[in-house]
């Protein structure tokens, strides 16, 4: 080849070359409904679904509430998206029942619909679910609350800081701590068990409340971290040592993890991954998309015990992995 | 800049001849009718390849720094077990200094180059079967056998870029040279933040895997360790065929470097006794040795402080390993207009107590002002390998050729620390306290930069040695 043709074909090889290194157009269409974008969990749901969605070459359609209560939103996030075409659809039910007419109006025509972290009720109105296994998660700070009072000889006197009544989550994760604990419901060492919709301010009021009525409590099971934080602030208020209280939690944002469970006012939190509900989920959309096998059931995505303090025969990691792996700043 | 010391400083085969050299050359330089030439015609591929060399284990080494985190993350290790790589890497180091001059003595610089870029390739080779066989301790032979062929091409690279050309541009083409090593550095980092880091499985993946699909990703993740090194391998050889087949033309001061390296040998055994009672040269050795650790320390957990402590995502964390580099490279040229306002003791005592108090900052402040002060160390680190070697062996007279090995092998303290400190952040479990290795090994710099002050109270700015070092 003379070097008169050597040029315009190299040209033309390397147009092919960039050709073939381009991406090509998405063939599927995924849409994520998270609750709000005030929360980082919510945040970090969505950055993975949009990393996880240009590695599976497919078009991300993106919608959030306002609050954790904003049904309204979500309703017509669904209808849009449907309208657009979507394949399937990843929603965080902000209320498990009032979303599922409009859950099913979507699955009738022809979307997948994987409900992420929140099941709805009934199960079956969705597809699958992807999600903590939230009972595993309180059994798993019960069992080390109950191995770490008994390493440190306490006569366990309980707080319960729950969620708020008819909430499958807080529901699972009570009933997961109250068994990984090895106790009942009417137990004579639970001093008291009070709401606190997973809100900071309640769950100070509720631990302040809870301690007037029992100062001698030792051991604190909160809900989640905002509600444990609360808790912290009402200990510290009444001047208790961080050392003669064990507090339990479930959730594993950074906030808790860094300024609670690394200084050891927090002593363990069940760390939950929004990022696994995200990349599964977006991944298992896509394949069904391209033909594979629908997804069904329930996924566990995963939880793990994070502590600074292990205690003996309960299996943890440390605070650096909570830290390496939790949402937010 | 790729490894704690600066190789422009005479290796332990390579003896003094930089020290001697230059001072006669320029005198003769005015005399001459001719400028001489910085490579002769006939030398000039060859030289491109040496200083290719320069670079090369410059992006080996420091790629190590960034593998520690990798492979804790990879094989789920402790700290002390993932800093094991530094062993074998700094250990092989060491071990093979000395053969590496035995080697250029008996044989030649171009054997002792050919001898070490085979090793080196072979070891970059040795990935391939260690990510097939997915066990750590192969990996550890591999860079044990990268590292060890490195040794031997960096003892043998220095002293002959020595000898290509006219003793009167020795130093500068020494320093033309030495120049593309921090340029390596930068990139072996480089490679670790763009092409491994970001494509590791993440842990909370791992939490919900089977062993089949751990297996399956772990194999993945090890690719990403391969590549860089199949890389390097192949640049490797590449030099090596460069090197092999083509006729080197007779290096015109290769027996005079010969004859230089050979004297420390020859006189070690009452050199050895007589500078290990010189209390200036014996503490030198111990702040080398403390002084290479903490850069060891420093860079081996830079990248897990910003993950474990700061909670900086994977993908971003090797870029402050980069930024510790550049910082390290910009403060030497700041270092070399510094040390010719402060006499070089007090700059090196000013230096190690602001990496004191970097540490202590990085042990307490557990956020970004933390991880910026790790960052920070990295310009205290940047004057103290040449400033200790030059205060070392200020006065030694014929003593300084056989001093410089002993300097140069304090390496082991790279080799040796990092374990310590990842022994600590393990048993206290606290990725951020661990810095307190690095901490108390810049504190026994700045002691030795009191002694210094104390035993010589009225010595001069700017040491000849330490000014050409830090240049």
């Amino acid at each position: 080849m003379s070097a008169r043709h050597l040029v315009p074909a190299a040209v033309l090889t390397a147009g092919l070359l960039l050709t073939s290194c381009g991406s090509e157009q998405p063939d599927v269409t995924i849409g994520l409904i998270t609750k709000q974008e005030a929360n980082p969990y919510w945040v970090t749901m969505r950055e993975v679904a949009e990393q996880t969605a240009a590695e599976e070459n497919v078009e991300l359609l993106t919608a959030t509430g306002t609050s954790d209560v904003d049904v309204d939103s979500q309703v017509e996030a669904l209808r849009e998206m449907t309208a657009q075409g979507a394949d399937g659809i990843l929603i965080a039910p902000t209320d498990s029942t009032a979303l599922v007419p409009a859950i099913e109006e979507a699955r009738e025509a022809g979307v997948t619909v994987i409900a992420v972290d929140t099941p709805t009720e009934p199960e079956s109105a969705v597809d699958a679910v992807f999600a903590t296994d939230n009972h595993e998660a309180g059994e798993l700070v019960g069992a080390y609350a109950r191995a770490k009072a008994e390493e440190l000889g306490l006569e366990p006197r309980i707080a319960i800081l729950d969620l708020a009544p008819g909430i499958s989550s807080g529901e699972q994760r009570r009933a997961g701590f109250l068994e990984g604990f090895g106790i009942e419901e009417d137990d004579p060492r639970i001093s008291g068990s009070l709401d606190t919709e997973g809100d900071r301010e309640l769950g100070e009021t509720a631990m302040r409340d809870l301690l007037a009525q029992d100062p001698g409590i030792n051991v604190v099971y909160a809900v989640n971290e905002p509600a444990a934080l609360g808790a912290v602030a009402a200990l510290e208020e009444v001047g208790r040592d961080q050392d003669d209280v064990l507090l339990v939690t479930v959730d594993g944002g950074c906030e808790a993890i860094k300024d609670a469970v690394r200084p050891g006012a927090i002593d363990a939190t069940a760390q939950q991954f929004p990022e696994n509900m995200a990349r599964e989920g977006v991944t298992a959309l896509a394949e069904h998309a391209r033909g594979g096998a629908a997804p069904s059931g329930f996924l566990n995505t995963g939880v793990v015990l994070i502590t600074g303090n292990p205690a003996p025969g309960i299996e943890s990691r440390d605070v650096a992995f909570g830290v390496r792996n939790c949402w937010g700043d | 800049m790729g490894l704690p010391w600066d190789s422009s400083q005479p290796t332990p085969s390579s003896g003094g001849p930089l020290v001697s050299a230059t001072p006669t050359t320029e005198s003769q330089e005015s005399a001459a009718p001719r400028r001489p030439r910085l490579v002769e015609r006939e030398l000039l591929v060859p030289f491109i390849v040496v200083v290719a060399c320069f670079a090369a284990w410059g992006v080996a080494a420091n790629l190590t720094d960034v593998l520690v985190g990798v492979f804790r993350t990879i094989f789920d290790m402790s700290n002390l077990q993932s800093s094991v790589v530094q062993s074998a890497y700094y250990g092989a180091y060491f071990l093979l200094a000395l053969p590496a001059a035995f080697i250029n003595s008996r044989f030649g610089f171009k054997a002792g180059m050919l001898t070490g870029l085979g090793l080196a390739a072979v070891g970059g080779i040795l990935f391939l079967p260690a990510s097939q066989m997915l066990v750590y301790e192969a990996f550890l032979v591999a860079l044990f056998v990268l590292a060890a062929g490195l040794s031997i091409l960096e003892t043998s690279a220095n002293p002959l870029i020595l000898a290509m050309g006219s003793e009167a541009t020795a130093t500068r083409r020494l320093n033309l040279a030495q120049a593309f090593n921090p340029v390596g550095a930068n990139i072996g980092v480089l490679l670790g933040a763009m092409l491994i880091l970001p494509g590791l499985t993440s842990e909370a993946a791992k939490t919900i895997m089977s062993a089949e699909e751990l297996r399956a990703s772990q194999e993945a993740d090890l690719f990403l360790v391969l590549r860089p090194y199949l890389c390097i391998a192949a640049v490797l050889i590449i030099l090596w065929l460069l090197l092999a087949f083509r006729k080197m033309p007779e290096l015109p001061g290769e027996q005079a470097v010969l004859a230089e390296s050979a004297t420390p040998g020859a006189a070690s055994g009452g050199v050895a006794g007589r500078l290990w009672r010189n209390r200036r040269y014996r503490y030198g050795v111990i702040a080398q040795f403390f002084n290479v650790a903490a850069q060891t320390c420093v860079w081996t957990f830079t990248i897990i402080y910003a993950l474990d402590v700061v909670g900086v995502s994977t993908s971003a964390a090797g870029w402050y390993l980069q930024a510790s580099l550049i910082l390290f490279l910009l403060a030497r040229f700041a270092m070399v207009y510094l040390l010719g306002i402060f006499r070089p003791a007090r700059l090196l005592l000013l230096m190690a107590a602001f990496g004191v108090i970097c540490c202590l900052v990085a042990m307490f402040s557990l956020n970004m002002i933390g991880l910026i002060a790790v960052v920070a160390i990295s310009a205290s680190l940047s004057l103290m390998f040449p400033t200790i070697y030059g205060l070392a062996l200020e006065g030694l007279g014929e003593d300084a050729k056989f001093g410089a090995a002993g300097l140069v092998m304090a390496i082991l303290g790279g080799a040796i620390l990092p374990l310590v400190q990842g022994a600590v952040m393990d048993a206290v479990g606290d990725t951020a306290f661990g810095f307190v290795v690095p901490a108390v090994c810049l504190a026994v710099v700045a002691a030795y930069a009191v002694f210094e002050l104390r035993d010589r109270p009225h010595r001069p700015a700017v040491p000849e040695t330490a000014g050409e070092a830090a240049s």
